[in-house]
């Protein structure tokens, strides 16, 4: 709540410290999570590739449960790597979080609203770009008047709502449970042992909900980008 | 916290959204080359065998059906095959038995036949040499009794030049 950050200024744009260096490590987490999961890839699937294959049917499934099979080929990867991350960055400040002179330098990346934005703004992006490339540019257009003239001002107020409620829903939800977790941390330092000894299992039960939560947001993350997408591709 | 979203507070960290993005495409290309490129290969891979599989399975059982049906069919048709053969034989032999049963008979009853009257023939010569054995006989004895008057002296004569007669006869023959 009260943390600082260290920022950086280069060639004009502000770089949160904190932001970039979580979410990079979110990333090298992913990398190494599923590269390490595919490095044995057969026709009869061992333990690994078993359980890469379990996560790559389970956004598969998403994908097929909003949009012809057709689909799977084009977002399937897109919806993979969306779920893996946003869930890696989830739990990521549940497990540590790291500060150094007052300055937050490793947490959850998603527990500010610029990733979250960010995520947010590749999905709307891709949902736009496939929209265009199926309709022709007239036909996008053409969208937002349809199924009525008059719903043009909402067709239009919505993709913005979109963006914000997508994005924001994900970061709230990180958010809140990190600065519980952080309060229930305060409470454990107020009045000595005692407090510590109600609090340590307050915190392990809200780190258990935390992670049920970073897993469930990423699935509704994963599937409203796709919802979005697939609402952009048919023509009302 | 929320100063971030305040817009124009000046300290809006524009530079995060890039990073994410540059790092979130990065980490898709490195995903796609290492991780989803082989795996879903496999996956549709495996998917293409399994219905590859299932299809020859259909092929194979539907053939080993008509195989079975087949060889059922052929041994219902060699059973009665057997069954027709056994009965002609049967009746071939019948036939023969009785063909031979018949050509026997046939052949005893012209036997027979052939017997009787071979016999009748050998009777009817027979009596009919007797026939003429007795008239020739009669004849000479005839003869003899009208040629010879009948006294001691002519009787005596008579006799011994039939006796001669018969010695001479029995002699020359």
């Amino acid at each position: 709540m009260d943390d600082k950050y260290k920022f950086i200024d280069f060639l004009g744009l502000r770089f949160n410290v904190a932001n970039d260096l979580s979410a990079l490590i979110s990333a090298i987490i992913v990398f190494v999570f599923v590269y390490s999961l595919s490095r044995k890839v057969t026709m009869r699937p061992g333990k690994a590739q078993n359980v890469l294959e379990w996560i790559i049917d389970f956004t598969n499934n998403i994908i097929k449960s909003l949009m012809p099979d057709a689909a799977v080929k084009q977002f399937g990867l897109y919806a993979f790597v969306l779920f893996t991350f946003v869930f890696f960055a989830n739990q990521l400040g549940l497990i540590f979080q790291v500060k150094v002179g007052g300055y937050t330098y490793i947490k959850s990346p998603t527990t500010n609203p610029m990733v979250t934005m960010a995520l947010a703004l590749i999905s709307l992006l891709i949902s736009h770009y496939y929209s265009v490339k199926k309709f022709g540019f007239g036909g996008y257009v053409s969208n937002y008047v349809k199924p009525v003239g008059f719903l043009l001002p909402i067709n239009i107020l919505e993709e913005f709502t979109n963006f914000l409620t997508l994005s924001l829903r994900l970061y709230g939800n990180i958010f809140a449970g990190e600065v519980l977790l952080a309060l229930i941390g305060t409470v454990a330092k107020s009045f000595g042992v005692v407090s510590l000894v109600v609090a340590l299992p307050l915190e392990m039960i809200w780190q258990g909900f935390s992670v049920f939560i970073g897993a469930i947001q990423a699935y509704v993350f994963t599937t409203l980008s796709m919802v979005y997408i697939s609402r952009k591709l048919e023509q009302e | 916290m929320a100063s971030l979203l305040v817009l124009g507070a000046g300290k809006l960290a524009l530079g995060d959204m890039l990073f994410i993005l540059i790092s979130f495409v990065l980490l898709t290309a490195l995903v796609k080359k290492f991780a989803w490129g082989p795996v879903t290969k496999m996956m549709d891979a495996r998917s293409e065998k399994i219905s590859g599989d299932l299809d020859y399975a259909d092929q194979e059982r539907a053939r080993a059906d008509k195989l079975a049906k087949e060889r059922e069919d052929a041994l219902k048709n060699s059973r009665a095959e057997a069954i027709d053969i056994v009965n002609k034989a049967k009746e071939n032999g019948e036939d023969q038995k009785k063909t031979i049963m018949a050509d026997a008979h046939s052949e005893a009853e012209s036997v027979r036949q052939k017997a009787k009257s071979d016999a009748e023939r050998a009777k009817q010569e027979a009596m009919k040499d007797a026939q003429n054995d007795i008239a020739s006989l009669s004849l000479e004895v005839a003869s003899k009794v009208i040629a010879k008057e009948l006294n001691a002296n002519d009787q005596k004569s008579l006799i011994d030049s039939y006796i001669k007669e018969l010695t001479v006869n029995n002699e020359t023959k």
